[in-house]
């Protein structure tokens, strides 16, 4: 299936319940994308302000933006070290 | 070398490695799980998990940065992932330079930095449950 793959991590995959998932959208951008994963993964609401994104492995802005086949990532404070 | 391993962290082959004649200074950073305390429980463990490759990516920018900034001939920077156990090597910064300031300087803007900009994330695992150090998100009441 194509469309846009959004992994998660620590903070944000427990919330979520899950690493993976595919949202089946057209070019979009960051901001767009965030309702559509929030309302499939409700626990991540309360996580918006405090987290990062990447597409395709680099850091984005909300107005960045995102086709089918991207890599997106949901990136919370890191905490490495 | 810039790598993300979920194996012990040799420092001392870091360290021999990044000897050289034409340096005076081999400056050694190792970050190292702590166990925090608190109303009878305590953390058993550490477990750390990265995206990649980005931040394998982001480890070899944080040398190219120290290489624009300094004169340093070697840079190494090891993170592990995976369990840590208390007292173990998490991250392990080896920089080697003529002079000693900019190995000091080098180590210390390599910790800094990757607390920052290296998608990695660390979960206390306590007796009495977890929480993702950051997001204080977790199983602990």
């Amino acid at each position: 299936m194509s469309g846009i793959k959004v992994l998660l991590f620590g903070a944000a995959a427990d919330r979520a319940g899950t690493r993976e998932t595919v949202i089946s959208a057209e070019t979009t951008t960051l901001d767009e994308l965030w309702p559509i994963l929030a309302e499939r993964h409700p626990g991540l609401s309360p996580m918006r302000d405090t987290l990062a994104f990447a597409v395709n492995g680099e850091y984005a802005r909300g107005d960045a933006s995102v086709s089918p086949g991207d890599e997106v990532a949901v990136l919370p404070p890191v905490s490495g070290g | 070398m810039f790598a993300i391993v979920e194996e012990p962290i040799d420092v001392g082959a870091l360290i021999a490695d990044a000897q050289r004649p034409d340096c005076g200074a081999v400056s050694t950073f190792v970050g190292t799980t702590r166990v925090d305390q608190n109303d009878g429980a305590s953390v058993e463990y550490l477990e750390y998990e990265a995206y990649r490759p980005m931040a394998d990516r982001k480890l070899e920018e944080i040398g190219a940065e120290i290489e624009e900034r300094w004169d340093v001939r070697e840079v190494s920077i090891v993170h592990r992932i995976g369990r840590v156990d208390p007292g173990q090597a998490s991250v392990a910064i080896v920089v080697a330079s003529p002079r000693r300031g900019p190995a000091f300087e080098a180590s210390r803007y390599a910790i800094e930095r990757i607390k920052v900009v290296v998608p990695i994330w660390k979960r206390e695992v306590w007796s009495d449950g977890y929480v993702w150090v950051g997001s204080q998100v977790g199983t602990r009441t």
